[in-house]
């Protein structure tokens, strides 16, 4: 388990407290509680179905819980906008990469000044981080594999300046030597302090950089722990043992 | 790489400052439905001026029923429908939004594919 320096884990960033959440009629989230305390990575883990990407709209403001209250830095943000959200510092990186296919590697950055940077500033941080997408900038994003959309998705998140990180299924169709690199790049973000969510159904890599996890299943959170407790018991929660 | 605390600081304040407001998918189904109400008052308005004005003989006693009826309900219609049509077509305009993004990823995909399979595309790594 990493430790990160510098942190104050007492008050959580996000704090989800009995969060109920649906579809229409359909409840899938049946009470889930759950922290994120500053600074910290957690994992959030389970089965496909079990909630875990509704958990993490919750939390980016996409989805408005039907009873339970979200906290962010000890306030309640219940009803809170997502681009208000965004604004602030939470930055969401959904399932499926979210880049524009049609747009280059430049010009997919340029859709972050409206955080008040310039391109060029943006294009520095990204490119710092990930060297890769340099030498791709002129390239349609579309055209890229799957780990360098990734990056890209991830460069345009960090390019806010993000305070909380929400990362969904980095690992989606993607090899696990890139998985590998993309969660070692995960753990240099969590080292400056930010503080990350991850929601992932591969938990293998994601332990190895959180500092704390919850496994999820069925619309409840039903363990948490530090990855050293849970390895154990996550073939019952897959498994629905 | 620095430990970015001033960061997280100004987060919190932040936080702490935000003004929530209403979601904006909930305040335009309110104004949706305004507009539905205004336009359904208008046309009830109308056929009241209607109604009155069609009971009178003289044309001075009809005057009142003409501006209360035809005119604000007039008012009430167009103020409506243009509200209708705004929160409306928002609405419609964002899902023609997402499904073009929807169908120009499609799209790349496929021309991708087209290249890999002439032996032009670059390799997965």
């Amino acid at each position: 388990m990493s430790s990160h320096e510098g942190v104050d884990h007492d008050v959580p960033l996000l704090e989800l407290r009995g969060v109920r959440a649906a579809y229409g009629r359909i409840e899938v989230l049946h009470g889930v509680d759950l922290a994120v305390p500053e600074g910290a990575v957690v994992a959030l883990l389970g089965p496909n179905g079990a909630g875990k990407t509704t958990t993490l709209n919750v939390c980016a403001g996409l989805m408005e819980p039907t009873q339970g209250s979200v906290y962010l830095a000890g306030r309640r943000i219940n009803g809170a906008a997502p681009d208000q959200l965004a604004r602030l510092g939470v930055c969401t990186i959904p399932e499926g990469r979210g880049v524009f296919p049609n747009l280059t590697v430049r010009e997919n950055l340029s859709m972050m000044t409206f955080s008040g940077r310039s391109l060029p500033e943006v294009e520095a941080v990204a490119y710092e981080r990930f060297p890769r997408l340099a030498e791709r900038r002129s390239q349609l994003a579309g055209t890229m594999s799957g780990g360098e959309q990734q990056m890209l998705a991830m460069a345009r998140g960090l390019a806010t300046d993000p305070a909380l990180l929400l990362l969904d299924e980095l690992s989606m169709g993607l090899a696990p030597l890139i998985v590998e690199e993309l969660y070692a790049i995960v753990a240099q973000i969590a080292a400056t302090g930010v503080s990350i969510l991850v929601v992932e159904q591969f938990a293998r890599t994601v332990l190895g950089v959180a500092d704390y996890a919850a496994i999820m299943a069925s619309g409840r959170i039903v363990q948490v722990g530090t990855p050293a407790d849970l390895e154990a018991e996550l073939s019952s929660a897959y498994l629905g043992g | 790489m620095e430990t970015n605390t001033q960061r997280v600081e100004e987060f919190k304040q932040e936080v702490a400052s935000m003004h929530l407001s209403a979601p904006v998918d909930a305040s335009e189904r309110t104004w949706l439905l305004v507009g539905i109400g205004l336009a359904v008052a208008g046309i009830v308005f109308i056929v009241f001026g209607w109604y009155g004005a069609s009971g009178e003989a003289e044309v001075a006693k009809q005057v009142p029923y003409i501006i209360s009826g035809a005119v604000v309900g007039l008012g009430f219609v167009m103020a409506g429908c243009a509200l209708f049509l705004r929160y409306s077509l928002g609405r419609y305009l964002r899902f023609w939004l997402v499904r073009d993004l929807y169908e120009q990823r499609a799209q790349t995909d496929r021309i991708i594919e087209a290249l890999h399979a002439t032996g032009r595309g670059r390799e997965e790594f």
